[in-house]
């Protein structure tokens, strides 16, 4: 989806927007809350982390060996396997298989590779039906919409809103009771699932040695989808692979506990090819879906870290930031901390990905709460000297760097500043704190405080300081 | 070609990165502990502890007489007259084909391959249970892992609202790391030999994408019995 308005504005919406704020408060308290407990519970919940790290290092660092190895056993058990240098070259091949195979309607459990090539738009163009069948994906399916949290997609939206949603597309009578809405949308898209054609699924983790596909899930979704239609199409960035099956051992301990506080999630379903020969059920074909889409390139870089992500939302929940703006204002697929580091890697076509490396106080929050303990504000850093390399810095951010280096290089320009602020202060300032301040500094008072300086500064301070211990030396 | 493009590229990249990141693999073993969470006396209660903990129904029983009369009384709640079900002598109940027999309930035929596909799915659709049993079940988060394959169809532990799972307390592991050590040991390589799909199942089906609330059964059951019968 094309961005129309620029992050700036979309943050100042999102923090304008209360039922947003409210939900997006409720969620991530509640996920970090959820978290930590789970985490706590664990005997060794460090060394847990350090081996999820190490599984997921030595993956990338034999990427080379293990994707031909899982296309290759993939293949033994007489699946698919599609190698799709971009978004483009995957959407061909889905879009072809779905027309050779005469397929009318698709129903999709959450993928965010998928969502990363705009996959939806191009099946729906190409005039398949597509059904998100993640209750929160189809909630923002109905409403025209993107999720606007990785693991929570609808958290956005009110129960209110999804009534009337249901109401205008689904005919059910209003209501404010979430079970009646849940079993409207049990029997719509179970439906849908028995009557589609082909499912389309992400991977959590391709197996390499089992050439199989690992998926995490609470709903059934994911299992419907890749049970009931006939064609089942699983979508995998390059990256997300681990070597051998006794890897799960680590991953699913960190996965759902990182993601949900949860110590397994509901559905976690090992698929390994087409259905055999002796199975009753199962999908009649089974298609692999690589996708690069800059992963190789960004494996060589100075970012290749970020791609032990394992997607599980923590740093989201953990960041101020997300917290108070949310997953839209991000503009991309990814949001979060590690959006910030992905979309401008994996999405560059978005004008304003760079400034995203920005939304952040470098806390550090997102690295403490990250499985495979990801340096997530190294790498926001150097978004940003790439950006200012790339010369996208601001005019305005440039020459106050410019006046800044001036001031902290000459002590006689340093002591007027200070009292010149101090004046300034005395000024505008109301009970130690700016309200406003003039532009262009009136974009930070815009939605907080800045507190005025102290009426005395550090120096002035330092020299009473050595004055009385000079008096009660003598 | 894409595959040699993309390899080629990785390959590339990798003679950059791969000392750092073979740096980091090597800091610690891969070894999955095969539990996570401190130990309890009670294995079997702990599993029974944990599936309740998740919403799910579960029976601590002695006996194969007395699971079936648990199955008895829920056939008698759902009014069913089929089961989507795995191959009754797969499930090891002893009498199991017998109860159902008595009840007049038929085990479906859950065969949903070639033409009749979609037919073959709405006719499923209605029937109120699911019966499996297990290849293991891990007692520190309250999960059945079933090993699906031929007389043990997915659906049935997927499409009706109500999943009945037979578990013996000889299938019952502590942690999930211990439950691959033994999936491996017992299948090692054929492991996805006769089978497309292993399942890890821990709760009914739930979802909290409404407001947060929590709820049962968009998907998947909403209703999860789960009986350990301690014989057998």
């Amino acid at each position: 989806m094309t961005q129309t308005i620029a992050f700036y504005d979309r943050v100042d919406q999102a923090l304008h927007d209360t039922s947003l704020q409210t939900a997006l408060n409720r969620a991530t308290t509640r996920f970090i809350g959820n978290r930590a407990s789970a985490i706590g519970a664990l005997c060794e919940a460090d060394r847990l982390r350090d081996q999820a790290r190490a599984i997921r290092a030595y993956a990338l660092a034999h990427l080379d060996e293990l994707l031909p190895q899982l296309a290759a056993n993939v293949e033994a058990r007489g699946g698919h396997v599609c190698w799709a240098s971009d978004g483009e070259e995957a959407r061909r091949y889905i879009i072809e298989l779905a027309r050779a195979r005469g397929v009318r309607s698709i129903v999709k459990s959450k993928s965010m590779a998928s969502e990363e090539i705009h996959l939806n738009e191009a099946l729906e163009h190409a005039g398949f039906e597509v059904v998100e069948t993640d209750l929160g994906e189809y909630i923002i399916q109905l409403a025209g919409e993107t999720p606007s949290h990785i693991i929570a997609p609808a958290i956005h939206k009110t129960r209110e809103q999804v009534s009337a949603l249901f109401e205008q597309h689904l005919g059910m009578p209003p209501t404010t009771e979430v079970p009646p809405m849940i079993r409207t949308a049990r029997r719509a898209l179970r439906q849908r699932f028995l009557r589609a054609d082909m499912g389309i699924s992400g991977v959590n983790f391709g197996v390499a040695d089992s050439g199989a596909i690992v998926i995490v899930e609470n709903e059934g979704n994911a299992r419907l989808s890749t049970t009931v239609p006939r064609i089942h199409v699983a979508i995998m960035g390059i990256e997300r692979i681990v070597a051998r099956l006794a890897d799960l051992g680590v991953m699913l301990q960190v996965l759902a506990r990182s993601a949900t506080g949860q110590k397994m999630s509901v559905y976690t379903s090992l698929i390994s090819g087409p259905a055999r020969p002796g199975e009753a059920d199962g999908p009649e074909e089974f298609h692999l879906v690589l996708l690069d889409n800059g992963r190789s390139r960004m494996l060589g870089g100075q970012y290749a870290e970020a791609l032990l992500c394992i997607r599980c939302g923590a740093c989201l929940n953990a960041c101020p930031v997300y917290q108070a703006i949310g997953g839209h204002a991000y503009g991309g697929v990814y949001s979060g901390p590690i959006g910030a580091i992905l979309t401008p890697l994996l999405q560059p076509d978005l004008p304003d990905a760079y400034l995203l490396p920005q939304a952040s106080s470098l806390c550090g929050a997102c690295q403490e709460v990250c499985p495979v303990r990801i340096a997530i504000p190294d790498m926001l850093l150097r978004h940003r000297a790439d950006a200012v390399q790339a010369g996208k810095a601001h005019p305005l951010e440039k020459a106050a760097i410019r006046g800044y280096t001036l001031t902290m290089t000459h002590p006689a320009i340093y002591r007027a500043s200070g009292k010149a602020a101090r004046l300034f202060s005395r000024i505008l300032a109301r009970k130690g704190r700016f309200r406003r301040l003039p532009p262009p500094l009136h974009l930070w008072t815009k939605q907080r405080d800045f507190p005025a300086p102290p009426p005395k500064t550090f120096r002035e301070l330092w020299a009473e300081h050595q004055k009385r211990r000079h008096q009660n030396e003598v | 070609m894409s595959r040699d493009q993309i390899l080629a590229a990785i390959q590339i990249s990798l003679n950059a990165n791969r000392p750092q990141l073979l740096a980091e693999a090597a800091r610690v073993t891969h070894e999955p502990p095969p539990f996570v969470l401190p130990a309890q006396d009670d294995l079997a209660g702990q599993f029974v502890a944990e599936v309740q903990k998740l919403e799910g129904k579960a029976y601590r029983v002695a006996t194969a007489e007395e699971a079936l009369a648990i199955i008895e009384q829920l056939i008698i709640e759902t009014q069913a007259r089929q089961v989507i079900g795995w191959d009754v002598d797969q499930i090891e109940l002893p009498g199991l084909a017998a109860l159902l027999a008595a009840h007049g309930v038929t085990p479906a035929i859950a065969d949903i391959r070639g033409e009749a596909r979609q037919a073959r799915l709405q006719e499923l659709e209605p029937i109120p249970i699911c019966l499996s049993g297990v290849e293991l079940a891990i007692a520190e988060s309250g999960t059945l892992l079933l090993r699906h394959g031929p007389g043990r169809p997915r659906l049935a532990s997927l499409l009706s609202p109500c999943h009945i799972a037979i578990v013996f307390e000889r299938q019952l592991v502590r942690g999930l790391g211990e439950a691959l050590t033994i999936l491996l040991k017992r299948y090692g390589e054929e492991i996805f030999g006769p089978t497309s799909n292993l399942t890890f199942i821990t709760g009914p089906s739930r979802t909290a994408d409404i407001e947060m609330t929590l709820s049962l059964g968009i998907h998947g059951p909403p209703q999860l019995h789960v009986i350990l019968v301690a014989e057998g």
